[in-house]
């Protein structure tokens, strides 16, 4: 009871078709991963600063999946084409391996997305920004980014200019409340850098000071990034399994 | 009869009008205290009476405003900032004439005072009347004074108890983010139960390909054929040599 040659065309032609388009989605997954970990927003000190860097470890991960899900579509291919029981079982363990990987890397992106509070960042922001003694030089960038931050995003604080003054921070020892009731980098400065006004500024008059609080800024992006990295490999892993599942059926029916 | 008129002429010789007007922190701006400054309203058409007058701003802690009398002079070591609060419980800052309170205040101006914006005088015995940043949480209560030479001929009421803020240590949400079962939201529960349960039918599958590699009898009836089969031709072949060489 031999299946017409026409279901094998049409099982191999998908199999064909479930390759190209892993591998595809493979180039698209390592390209994406490699803006993540590039770092476009300068956000890096930041959210190592809060041990929250596991964005970057997902991406790593993202990266070197991408090009092996690439390399094996290609043996995919031709495994399928030439019906060799070896060369599918092999690919069929790498992609297996490949799929852990992948897992990992997009539940790990999916935890980060869930847990940046504001807190963690105000923790931290409060510690180490214009520490006095610095610890090491992560102190260093993480004044450097906030500073940027704040000027880049027109911000201030976490939550806003208030946060300096609600909490004791590093800042306030070194910087007295009566002259630098938030840093400077809160007033709206000019082109050369310097407060436009900076008694409106230390007063809080509406126009010489940033109100808003700098949590959207950090989170749109780390946020959208963990999204892109983790619901994408997501995808990629259910049209795997998919491809997988025919394979495995495809394999069984080659002729020992 | 002497006496209800010594009464009546007994204030007059006091000398020191009673205002009414009380110094209120301003409601312009968002943050009117900080940490060691408060922000108050200026007080605009209050003296208007007095044109020679300098106008102080009298500072104390709000439970020794007993303390003060309208006799004190400012620039003295009684009135002193730098030894503000102990020994000296009142001090006086700020002082002004009246031509920098124009009356009526102009519309859209925001007219303030910040009290305790100078740090550079702060511990600068030379400068008794620094606008020095205050030195505790308070409460604070102010009064302003207007002085002809050095005799006080107006004051206002005290203001009402101004506390300030202080900082508490900020704290972090209870969770951390490095607990992978953390406060998982519906979208990391969702991706791993149904990426374990997907990895989990693909293990299956290949377990179930290994055994099956082991036995033949399921895989003999192969319904995919290489492309190189030649099986029933063959079998022909040999049937039609064998006929020719069963005769001879």
């Amino acid at each position: 009871m031999a299946k017409s040659d026409d279901c094998v065309h049409i099982l191999q032609g998908l199999l064909v078709f479930g390759n190209v388009v892993i591998g595809m989605c493979g180039i698209a997954l390592t390209a994406e991963c490699i803006y993540v970990v590039a770092n476009p927003h300068g956000l890096y000190p930041v959210l190592k600063a809060t041990e929250n860097s596991d964005i970057y470890a997902a991406a790593w991960i993202g990266i070197f999946v991408g090009l092996a899900l690439f390399v094996l579509s290609i043996l995919g291919i031709i495994g399928v084409i030439k019906a060799s029981r070896t060369l599918l079982l092999v690919y069929i363990i790498l992609m297996l391996i490949t799929f852990a990987f992948e897992m990992a890397s997009s539940i790990t992106a999916a935890t980060q997305q869930d847990s940046l509070t504001p807190e963690l960042f105000l923790k931290q922001m409060l510690e180490r920004y214009q520490k006095s003694e610095p610890a090491s030089n992560s102190d260093n960038e993480v004044t450097k980014t906030w500073d940027e931050l704040m000027r880049q995003n027109h911000c201030c604080g976490v939550k806003g200019p208030l946060d300096w003054q609600e909490y004791t921070s590093a800042f306030r020892l070194t910087h007295s409340d009566a002259d630098y009731p938030w840093p400077r980098a809160c007033c709206v400065l000019d082109a050369k850098g310097l407060p436009v006004n900076l008694d409106g500024c230390k007063l809080g008059v509406p126009g010489y000071y940033n109100s808003n609080g700098c949590y959207d800024a950090i989170s749109g992006p780390v946020s959208s990034h963990a999204w892109g990295v983790a619901w994408f490999g997501f995808a990629i892993l259910c049209w795997t399994f998919c491809v997988l599942l025919g394979t495995m059926f495809y394999w069984s029916g080659i002729e020992y | 009869t002497m006496l209800p008129l010594l009464l009546l002429l007994l204030p007059a010789a006091h000398g020191t009008a009673q205002l009414r007007f009380k110094p209120t922190l301003t409601q312009d701006l968002e943050w009117v205290t900080t940490a060691s400054t408060f922000v108050l309203d200026q007080p605009r058409c209050v003296f208007q009476n007095y044109s020679n007058a300098v106008i102080w701003l009298v500072v104390a802690l709000a439970k020794d405003i007993s303390a003060f009398n309208n006799s004190s002079r400012p620039g003295t070591n009684e009135t002193a900032f730098q030894k503000f609060p102990d020994p000296v419980r009142v001090y006086m800052t700020l002082n002004v004439t009246l031509g920098s309170y124009p009356c009526p205040k102009s519309p859209g101006e925001i007219t303030v005072l910040r009290v305790g914006s100078e740090t550079s005088c702060a511990q600068d015995d030379s400068r008794p009347t620094c606008n020095g940043p205050l030195p505790g949480p308070g409460p604070y209560r102010v009064k302003f004074l207007a002085l002809e030479g050095s005799v006080p001929v107006a004051e206002t009421a005290w203001s009402d108890p101004i506390m300030l803020r202080t900082g508490t240590v900020a704290r972090p949400a209870p969770h951390t983010a490095h607990t992978l079962r953390g406060d998982g939201g519906a979208g990391m529960i969702a991706i791993t139960t149904i990426l374990s349960i997907l990895f989990a039918i693909l293990l299956a599958g290949l377990v179930a390909m290994l055994v099956f590699w082991g036995s033949d009898s399921c895989g003999g009836s192969s319904t995919f054929s290489k492309p190189e089969s030649v099986t029933v031709r063959r079998y022909n072949t040999h049937h039609v040599y064998d006929q020719p060489a069963a005769r001879l």
